[in-house]
């Protein structure tokens, strides 16, 4: 029987890829430039330069760790807030609270991004309703954004939705009848929960952690919204200096260290699915 | 049986993590519909004023045109591409299958401003000049995976016994496509479609290098304006999203179902 040929089939993608792939290994090439200053032009010769100014300025030292430490906090803020859901999401019986989690998941999802900054920003601005309250009831105004507060609780409702519908699937497909074989076994409730539930979705659930942590690692509105210019993350330094002094060679190693930085976790992720996966069986998907 | 597998403090739990997410959402509805930039509580009046400031901004009017004639161009083009290409990734066997699709799905896990900061690079270097075509193209890139994911999910799960007596009945491959596969893949290219477009709607991190002086787009227009001023002009914008939202939301749900769109079953 006559298919139509696998070239043709490939071609649109193969293209894309080669746009997008084409644009990093410029990218990387120019990364080992240096800009000729006053201008946004590059020359060479080609040197690890920009690369050793990136590791040894303590701004960008300080910036790495305080994303990696906040990126690590919503992570497991929002692991918290978002285990009960995703477990009541696929055992509730109520076809109703099925509906209603999914509704709230997505509406947040699809708002966007700017929509839920700009939220923020007005909730918990100095004018903002939980601080006027404060007021009228007689206690001093706390300041929520314009530092970390804000975007450490912005960001943990922005990545709630991420974490849910990925550990969603993997408690679903753990049977129920395990968790009743435990409670009739005698177990209390949280002993099925803690000795059979949570181990069985452990693949799932770190799968889930590190691709938020990867989500919160490469932000960059919420830290520009709701950091007021006072938080920086590596995002939003790397457009400070395409900003400040469009030098893209140095932006260029900045983006390109922080690149190989992010591909960590999910490296982890493929190594988790790949172990834990074989020895527990749960998210084979 | 032993009743519940879980206690009230699940639901109760649930209840407090949901009220956090749809917090905002109400919030900023209230506070586009407010009078002045503070937010009373009860209201004193409402006012589309904002709105009406939103829509005859001439700055606000010219993004919203650009982002929707964006992702008007966007949307079907990533899912053309897409088409073939998870036809291949499900259908065929060939060396290199697993490779490229991590290729093709890579675009997701790279960091929004990385990718921005490339393309700028990249267009300058090929001499695209143009704001809009620029974020045309990152933004094909950037958005094949969705669609790409929404249409592997659907293929996985299709019978291709039709496909093969649409064959052996004497289709062509062509013929065999258009009438059999395609439509079994609907509910694949409206998931898709929706991801697409909300991106392209939505997306900052990729846009705010594209943009240039006579090339804007929503989310980095807002961005201008929160940084400039502080009035409830943008919670009009956001409502108007939000509508969007729910209204993305109810075709999901009337026209693919939920679990099905978020590729949870196939």
């Amino acid at each position: 029987m006559k298919q139509a040929p696998l070239v043709w089939l490939l071609a649109p993608a193969v293209i894309v890829l080669a746009i997008f792939f084409g644009a990093f290994f410029r990218f990387a090439a120019d990364s080992f430039l240096h800009q000729i200053p006053g201008t946004a032009m590059m020359a060479g010769p080609a040197s690890w330069g920009n690369y050793r100014a990136v590791l040894v300025s303590p701004l960008a030292q300080r910036v790495f760790v305080d994303t990696l430490r906040m990126s690590l906090e919503i992570t497991l803020i929002a692991g918290l807030l978002g285990y009960p859901m995703a477990y009541l999401l696929a055992r509730s019986p109520s076809r109703r609270v099925h509906t209603t989690i999914l509704f709230v998941l997505t509406v947040t999802f699809f708002a966007g991004g700017i929509t839920r900054a700009y939220a923020w920003m007005i909730i918990l601005g100095n004018n903002g309703p939980i601080n006027r309250a404060l007021r009228e009831w007689g206690f001093s105004s706390v300041p929520l954004i314009n530092n970390e507060t804000g975007v450490v609780i912005s960001l943990i409702h922005f990545v709630i939705p991420f974490f849910v519908l990925t550990l969603f699937a993997t408690i679903k497909n753990i049977p129920a009848s395990l968790e009743e074989a435990a409670r009739n076994l005698g177990g209390r409730r949280w002993q099925a929960f803690w000795r059979v539930t949570l181990p069985l979705s452990l693949p799932g659930l770190i799968s889930a952690l590190l691709l938020t942590f990867t989500i919160t690692l490469s932000s960059f509105l919420f830290p520009l919204l709701l950091g007021g210019g006072r938080v920086q993350m590596v995002a939003s330094l790397i457009y400070d200096k395409m900003q400040n002094s469009f030098d893209m060679p140095a932006s260029a190693a900045m983006s390109l260290l922080f690149l190989i930085l992010s591909l960590i976790p999910l490296s982890a992720i493929s190594l988790v699915r790949s172990t834990l996966g074989r020895r527990f069986g749960g998210s084979r998907r | 049986m032993n009743g519940k597998p879980y206690g009230a403090g699940v639901p109760a739990a649930v209840t407090i993590a949901s009220l956090f997410l749809v917090l905002p959402v109400i919030v900023i509805v209230y506070y586009a519909f407010n009078p002045t930039g503070l937010i009373t509580f009860p209201p004193r009046a409402l006012t589309w004023r904002w709105f009406v400031n939103f829509f005859t901004t001439p700055a606000f009017r010219a993004a919203l045109i650009n982002s929707l004639l964006i992702a008007a161009i966007v949307t079907p083009l990533t899912l053309a591409i897409a088409v073939p290409t998870a036809i291949a990734l499900v259908r065929r066997t060939f060396r290199g299958r697993v490779a490229l699709n991590g290729l093709i799905l890579s675009p997701i896990v790279i960091p929004g401003v990385v990718s921005g900061v490339a393309f700028l690079n990249f267009f300058t270097w090929i001499g695209l000049a143009g704001g809009f075509w620029r974020i045309v193209v990152a933004m094909a890139c950037f958005t094949l995976p969705y669609a790409v994911r929404a249409l592997v999910s659907v293929l996985h799960g299709l019978d291709t016994a039709l496909e093969e007596a649409a064959r052996n009945l004497g289709g062509t491959a062509w013929r065999t496509f258009l009438s059999v596969t395609l439509p079994q893949l609907r509910p694949g290219l409206l998931a898709g479609a929706i991801f697409v477009f909300v991106e392209c709607i939505d997306n900052f991190s990729i846009a705010v290098f594209l943009t240039d002086l006579r090339t804007s787009t929503l989310p980095v227009e807002a961005y201008g304006y929160i940084r400039d001023f502080d009035d409830p002009t943008i919670a009009a914008l956001a409502t108007v999203l939000i509508v969007q939202s729910l209204v993305l939301v109810f075709v999901m749900q009337r026209f693919i179902g939920m679990d099905r769109a978020l590729g949870f079953r196939q």
